[in-house]
């Protein structure tokens, strides 16, 4: 009792007297504060869900005249993409197969390189050597996608057209060499991440066992470490498919499916390119409109499963460096 | 496996992972070499006399009576262009010629009758110049040199005639001269040669409405129209290039026996062998130098300067502007919000399902494509929430922001927790223990030392958000307009400014000093942001290493 009167009557210098936590009946005054400060920041942490719902909501209400007005069947699976003829089609199939082209056609060249630069990084160079490489990796990652769109379209694209003998600079190749280079930072990181959270005991038994380094990173830590590798690959192919300024300068922007399939000097478009290239001709309020925000639909849901897929692995590998 | 293969096939394998850095180095160099290189050369070059003249007139810079020396200086030796050109001209302009006669035939009259000459003498006299004329055009049409050298004979033996002496009409004489005189010189079955051979290098030397010549347009021409015609070359590069077309012809003709073309170069002094005019070639080859007086300029206004005529003159000023206006905006909504909810996330947070649920959204925040968040700005702020508050309906600044701070967020998020997460527990266990509240302890103690990393991830997402281009395509990007007064206004961005010089913008290729020039604006910016970001980490580094 006599505690509580000192509180009241001498101020903040009394402050030490206080016992460590009060109950409300003790200071309701700050009790509240404490709690109303609690839910505050915790409704400024929210912002990121407001976010993510306010997103999800504003794209998806957009696109709903298209989806009632034309037939979904249609959207994925048709060919013709004719956003402004007379009696217009939207058939996206050829942009979404586009997106995924470059997109792989990316990784193939991404994922090997950006693992061996992680197994580089991670196991083989010293920290010091390790220190003068990393900024390699980090000005690659921070050079904005214009500035490679750029790069695609007025130094790539015309050597390739004059050394490779190609109609045209502006084809899925050039996109898909740029796009590599784009994802490599994300694969190289994250998966470099995974192999060395792995430890030195699981190296040294390996070592122990007369294994040399090729074949305990190869036969040992690879393996150890696949659900972070599988999980950098999925991050660098959503960076790929999610990527705008890149896809629309370089790649040609002609609606087609390759074929032969693997013939990338041919041009194709993307979704993220669609989006980008047609929202400036479409008058608001018309069904083109609408249709592109569909493409911007598919392309959430897309990467929301992707994002999902790597979340599992990332989450995967953690637990299996805790039983480890 | 034989030991001594496994050894070997390690090393190989160790040389391997080695080469994919060597080739990520590559690949920077590739990337970033021919960018750097060619962006540079649109702040150091070698500036012409006419770059100066562009500064001082478009930009009212450098200093006027040093230039009019520099002009008149290069002036002189260009006189002896013009003068050239001028006299091969009397011989060939055969149009302008037979115009001429038939003036001076008009005005003759027009003299003899303000002279009140009695009529029959008048009209002997008008019979005269009028025969005059008709075989003075009869001259110029001819090619054959013995027809020109007798009519010119025939017409000039009125010369010392007294009712011509003294007169507008002693001009015809003249006209004869000087025709005679080129004429003995050209080989005038090729005249139509000429006459587009000669279009050609008036074209190439003082530009037309349309086009840029090698030495601008000629003193007595009225100005023209377009800034960016008003000049001849202004840098050394563009000279060199003019020059090797003033000197060298390219054709494209039909190769033999097959459709396609081959570029065919000849000397373009070959089309006037033998006249008067070949010696025009190697006078502008031998004093290009004088002729443009091109000396080494350090263009640091090039990143203050407005453009003129979409980017052809001038710099990137309003692009910087514009884009440090957008991302410092940004960065002032997203700050705040990036360092609570950290700060939430860290110190308040029990791992519940709720906090899952967060982590996750800011995880799929981080991967929704940008394009999409454009997408998101333009149906939220612009279409929906700016009308709702009773701001104009239009792509702003603002919008553009706002949109850029959605998409930082997770970065800002996961930054700052980070940088509060390295701050040693007993800074805060030590600040509690004498008895500050939680509150205090967060702001007085851990904010403070936090500080260093949090500032890391803000220059950061700076560096991410200046080099964004998708989601401002729709909400507050345009490639040329007028500086913004406002937030309510669009902006040029460099960002914008370097895609739409790459694709959009066909006038850029002429220029592609300064087509580069914004890219690698864009470039240095964001690398410098990068490099100040690196070199603050690793000082927290050494802070925190040392406790």
């Amino acid at each position: 009792m006599d505690n509580k009167d000192l509180t009241l009557t001498l101020g903040p210098a009394a402050e030490f007297n206080r016992p460590l936590v009060l109950t409300p009946g003790q200071d309701l005054f700050g009790f509240i504060l404490n709690h109303v400060g609690r839910a505050l920041l915790f409704l400024i942490t929210c912002s990121s869900v407001l976010a993510v719902l306010l997103i999800l909501f504003f794209v998806i209400v957009r696109s709903v005249p298209f989806l009632t007005d034309y037939s979904i069947a249609d959207f994925l699976a048709g060919k013709a993409w004719h956003p402004t003829s007379d009696t217009p089609a939207f058939g996206g199939l050829t942009i979404i197969v586009g997106s995924l082209y470059v997109s792989l056609a990316a990784l193939v060249f991404a994922v090997p390189l950006g693992i061996m630069a992680a197994v580089f990084l991670s196991d083989i160079v010293s920290w010091k050597i390790r220190n003068v490489v990393k900024p390699i990796v980090e000005i690659l990652a921070a050079i904005p996608s214009v500035a490679y769109g750029f790069f695609a379209v007025l130094v790539l694209a015309p050597w390739m057209q004059k050394h490779f003998g190609f109609s045209t600079g502006t084809n899925a190749l050039n996109a898909a060499l740029i796009l590599a280079v784009m994802a490599l930072p994300t694969i190289i990181s994250v998966a470099e991440d995974a192999i060395s959270a792995l430890g030195r005991e699981l190296r040294e038994a390996s070592y122990g066992l007369g294994a040399t380094r090729m074949e305990t990173i190869l036969k040992v830590v690879l393996p150890a470490a696949h659900s972070g590798i599988i999980a950098a690959v999925v991050l660098g192919m959503m960076r790929a498919i999610g990527e705008t300024m890149v896809v629309w300068m370089a790649s040609g922007n002609a609606t087609q499916i390759p074929h032969p399939w693997w013939d990338l000097s041919q041009s194709i478009r993307t979704m993220t390119a669609t989006i980008a290239g047609e929202m400036g001709e479409a008058p608001e309020g018309s069904s083109h409109r609408s249709a592109l925000f569909a493409v911007g639909v598919l392309l959430l849901i897309m990467t929301f499963v992707l994002n999902i897929v790597s979340e599992y692995f990332l989450s995967r590998a953690k637990k299996n460096l805790g039983r480890s | 496996m034989k030991l001594t293969t496994r050894a070997t096939l390690d090393k190989l394998f160790t040389g391997v992972t080695g080469l994919s850095i060597v080739l990520l180095s590559l690949v920077l160099i590739a990337v970033l070499g021919p960018m750097v290189y060619r962006g540079s050369s649109a702040v150091l070059f070698n500036g012409t006399v006419e770059f100066r003249k562009m500064q001082r007139e478009l930009f009212n810079r450098g200093d006027e009576k040093e230039l009019e020396g520099e002009i008149a200086q290069t002036e002189t030796f260009r006189q002896g262009v013009y003068a050239k050109i001028d006299a091969f001209k009397r011989g060939i302009d055969i149009d302008a010629m037979s115009d001429r006669v038939r003036q001076i035939n008009r005005e003759y009259g027009k003299e003899l009758r303000y002279k009140n000459t009695p009529t029959e003498e008048y009209t002997e006299l008008r019979s005269r110049s009028r025969d005059i004329r008709d075989i003075l055009e009869e001259t110029f049409e001819s090619q054959d040199i013995a027809l020109i050298e007798d009519n010119v004979m025939e017409v000039l033996q009125a010369a010392q005639d007294p009712n011509f002496l003294g007169t507008c009409a002693e001009e015809y004489f003249t006209i004869a001269r000087n025709f005679l005189a080129a004429a003995k010189q050209v080989d005038l079955s090729r005249y139509h040669e000429y006459v587009a051979a000669l279009e050609e290098v008036e074209l190439l030397l003082f530009g037309s409405n349309e086009h840029n010549g090698l030495l601008g347009p000629r003193p007595e021409e009225p100005t023209r129209a377009m800034a960016r015609v008003r000049y001849g070359a202004t840098r050394s590069d563009q000279m060199r290039e003019l020059l090797d077309r003033f000197l060298v012809a390219e054709q494209w003709v039909p190769a033999e026996g097959t459709d396609s073309l081959v570029k065919v170069r000849t000397p373009r002094v070959e089309q006037f062998e033998g006249t008067s005019l070949a010696s025009l070639f190697p006078y502008v080859e031998e004093n290009i130098e004088k002729l443009l007086n091109p000396r080494f300029t350090f263009y640091w206004q090039f990143f203050v300067d407005d453009n003129v005529n979409s980017h052809y003159f001038g710099g990137v000023g309003p692009e910087i502007l514009g884009t440090v206006f957008i991302t410092v905006l940004g960065m002032v909504f997203v700050v705040p919000l990036g360092v609570i909810a950290a700060a939430y996330l860290v110190e308040c947070s029990s791992d519940g399902w709720i906090i899952r649920l967060i982590r996750m959204c800011i995880n799929t925040l981080a991967g929704v494509p940008s394009i999409v968040f454009g997408l998101f700005g333009l149906a939220f702020f612009v279409l929906f929430l700016f009308p709702l508050l009773g701001f104009e309906q239009k792509p702003c600044i603002l919008a553009a922001s706002l949109t850029l701070a959605l998409l930082t967020l997770p970065v800002m998020i996961r930054a700052s927790e980070e940088a509060i997460r390295t701050v040693p527990q007993s800074y805060k266990e030590g600040s509690l223990a004498l008895g500050a509240s939680r509150f205090r302890t967060f702001m007085t103690v851990i904010l403070p030392a936090a500080l260093p990393g949090i500032l890391t991830g803000v220059i950061l997402s700076l560096s991410r958000v200046a080099g964004e281009t998708a989601p401002i395509l729709f909400t507050g990007a345009v490639s040329l307009g007028p500086v913004p007064k406002s937030m309510f206004d669009p902006t040029r961005t460099l960002s914008y400014g370097s895609y739409d010089m790459a694709v959009g913008d066909r006038l850029a290729m002429m220029v592609p000093h300064n087509q580069y020039g914004m890219v690698v604006t864009l470039i240095m910016l964001i690398l410098i942001l990068n490099a100040m970001a690196i070199v603050l980490r690793s000082r927290v580094f050494k802070k925190l290493k040392g406790h």
